[in-house]
């Protein structure tokens, strides 16, 4: 059994080493197809999970105007929390404000009366709707004109880094999977070719089908098998890169380890069952022709 | 150990077997029987069907009218997982040897029997056996473009023993050879006939047909062709 196992996977070797530039292709081009769809659909998963934490860091300064009372400030607090999109309104007292401002920057404040206005820290609790929630705060009376406070560059950052990774995973990854397909497709019927006499010899002497086909199925499963443990190569790159940037947006940024060996076993597993299925579509035309 | 031959069940029966190709008649109507032992030539002109004929018995192609039993089987019947298994039970001998270039003699006769699941050990005991069977084993080490038609043929004979098959086909297997090698390859099938395999040879050679004396089964556009006798022409 083990004997004959052997036999087949040597004879998929064969193979592979005389369609050595097709075999090139069909690999690099399951690589990049792979870490365009497999690969950026990870990185896209952990970007967003990391954007949904994002408004706690992202947090909204709202500024009110001078000499708004309590009952004004219990007002505004309680229409900000109203507002679709919001997680938390915090008040932050004038008092307390100026407390901390003085003991951050004591020789600055040194003798000077408090400046500061009442505020509310607000806390999102959807990112995309930050635009809104700005407008809705800044029509409250007691807000200060231009009083909230909002790191508008970075949000637009991340919402069109998530746009952007969605598109090129989906369409990009998609049309390159297909292009993959074609070539395994290729590189397999190209085997066939290269192969007729085996193959007539195979079946000649009552070789079944299962033993004239599996070199072949292996051969694809190879093909997927290389091209996804480049694509796992790949993405951990991309990983490292992209915790590299978000780092420099923001200290607290962190993607977390990437899981390289379970990458592994995910993209060589998906790429291996991708190029099986190639094959067996390649060989179906073939062994229709020649049985 | 091949089967003695057996006068009550013929190996292979032919009855109004009749194939069709989209417009054209390869075999029509053709009937025979052969018993086990038997060596039988089919002879005709190119196009006359002779080469059909082996082909529904390894069930290469199938046939579209009549009965073609082999052993008492309708080859018919025979599910496409089955084919392999059947097809062992015969040795094929194509006319253009089939071997592998890139392989040395006794590397084509191996990949054969690996193809059909022997073990590495079965294959290195029984490659030196078969070969010298077929008188070729001094050339085990050559590579088919080292080796005159006849010793290639020799190759193709070897490798279609592997399975030992109670049945040889044999498609012009002189068809590339000069009269010297055509009849040293005649004479290598009788012999295996001899040892107790029926021998089924498709040949436009006539000569070599005539010099064997062995029975003949005339084919001329898909139809048997009587014998002289039957045509109360003798």
């Amino acid at each position: 059994m083990l004997d004959h196992a052997w036999f087949l996977v040597s004879e998929a070797f064969v193979a592979l080493r005389r369609n050595r530039l097709l075999s090139f292709a069909a690999v690099s081009t399951v690589a990049v197809s792979l870490y365009l769809l497999g690969g950026l659909g990870y990185v896209y998963l952990r970007v967003s999970e990391y954007a949904e934490r994002i408004p706690g860091q992202f947090d909204m300064r709202v500024f009110l105007k001078q000499g708004t009372t309590f009952d004004e400030i219990r007002e505004t607090a309680r229409r900000i929390r109203a507002i679709d999109g919001v997680a938390e309104a915090r008040h932050i007292p004038r008092e307390i404000a100026w407390r901390k401002m003085r003991e951050q920057m004591p020789k600055e404040t040194e003798g000077l009366e408090n400046p500061l206005p009442d505020a509310f820290k607000v806390t999102l609790s959807d990112l995309s709707k930050a635009n809104q929630v700005r407008a809705a705060i800044a029509r409250l009376p007691s807000v200060e004109p231009n009083g909230v406070v909002y790191d508008e560059a970075a949000r637009q950052y991340m919402d069109q880094g998530l746009k952007f990774l969605r598109w090129l995973g989906g369409t990009l990854g998609g049309l390159l999977l297909v292009t993959a397909g074609v070539l395994i497709y290729n590189a397999i019927q190209l085997t066939i070719l290269a192969r007729a006499r085996e193959l007539r010899i195979m079946q000649l002497v009552g070789a079944t089908r299962l033993t004239v086909s599996m070199p072949f199925v292996i051969e694809g499963m190879l093909h997927g098998l290389l091209g996804g443990a480049l694509a796992n190569l790949l993405v951990w790159a991309s990983h490292v890169h992209l915790q590299e940037r978000l780092a420099s947006l923001q200290a607290t940024a962190n993607l977390g380890t990437y899981p390289i060996g379970l990458g592994f076993a995910a993209f060589c597993g998906a790429g291996a069952a991708y190029g099986a299925v190639c094959s067996v579509l390649s060989l179906r035309k073939a062994m229709r022709q020649t049985t | 150990m091949e089967a003695p031959p057996s006068p009550s069940q013929p190996l292979v029966v032919f009855d109004q077997v009749e194939v069709k190709y989209a417009e054209t008649v390869a075999l029509d109507g053709v009937s025979f029987e052969v018993q086990k032992g038997e060596f039988v030539f089919f002879v005709g002109k190119t196009g006359a069907g002779k080469s059909t004929v082996l082909k529904v018995i390894s069930r290469e192609v199938r046939h579209t009218g009549g009965r073609a039993l082999l052993n008492g089987r309708e080859l018919n019947g025979v599910r496409a997982s089955e084919v392999p298994y059947l097809r062992r039970q015969m040795g094929i001998v194509p006319q253009d040897f089939a071997l592998l270039a890139g392989k040395r003699v006794w590397e084509n006769v191996a990949y054969a029997m690996r193809a059909v699941g022997a073990s590495a050990r079965e294959v290195r005991r029984r490659v030196p056996e078969i070969l010298e069977r077929v008188n070729i084993g001094h050339r085990a080490d050559a590579f088919p473009h080292e080796l005159s038609g006849g010793e290639q043929q020799r190759v193709a004979i070897a490798r279609a023993l592997i399975n030992n098959p109670v049945l040889l086909l044999a498609d012009e297997p002189t068809g590339n050879l000069d009269p010297e090698h055509s009849i040293e390859i005649m004479e290598l099938l009788a012999q295996l006939n001899v040892r107790g395999t029926t021998v089924l040879v498709a040949s436009h050679d006539v000569m070599v047909v005539e010099r064997m004396g062995k029975r003949v089964i005339r084919l001329e556009s898909g139809r048997v062709v009587p014998p002289v006798e039957e045509m109360g022409l003798a």
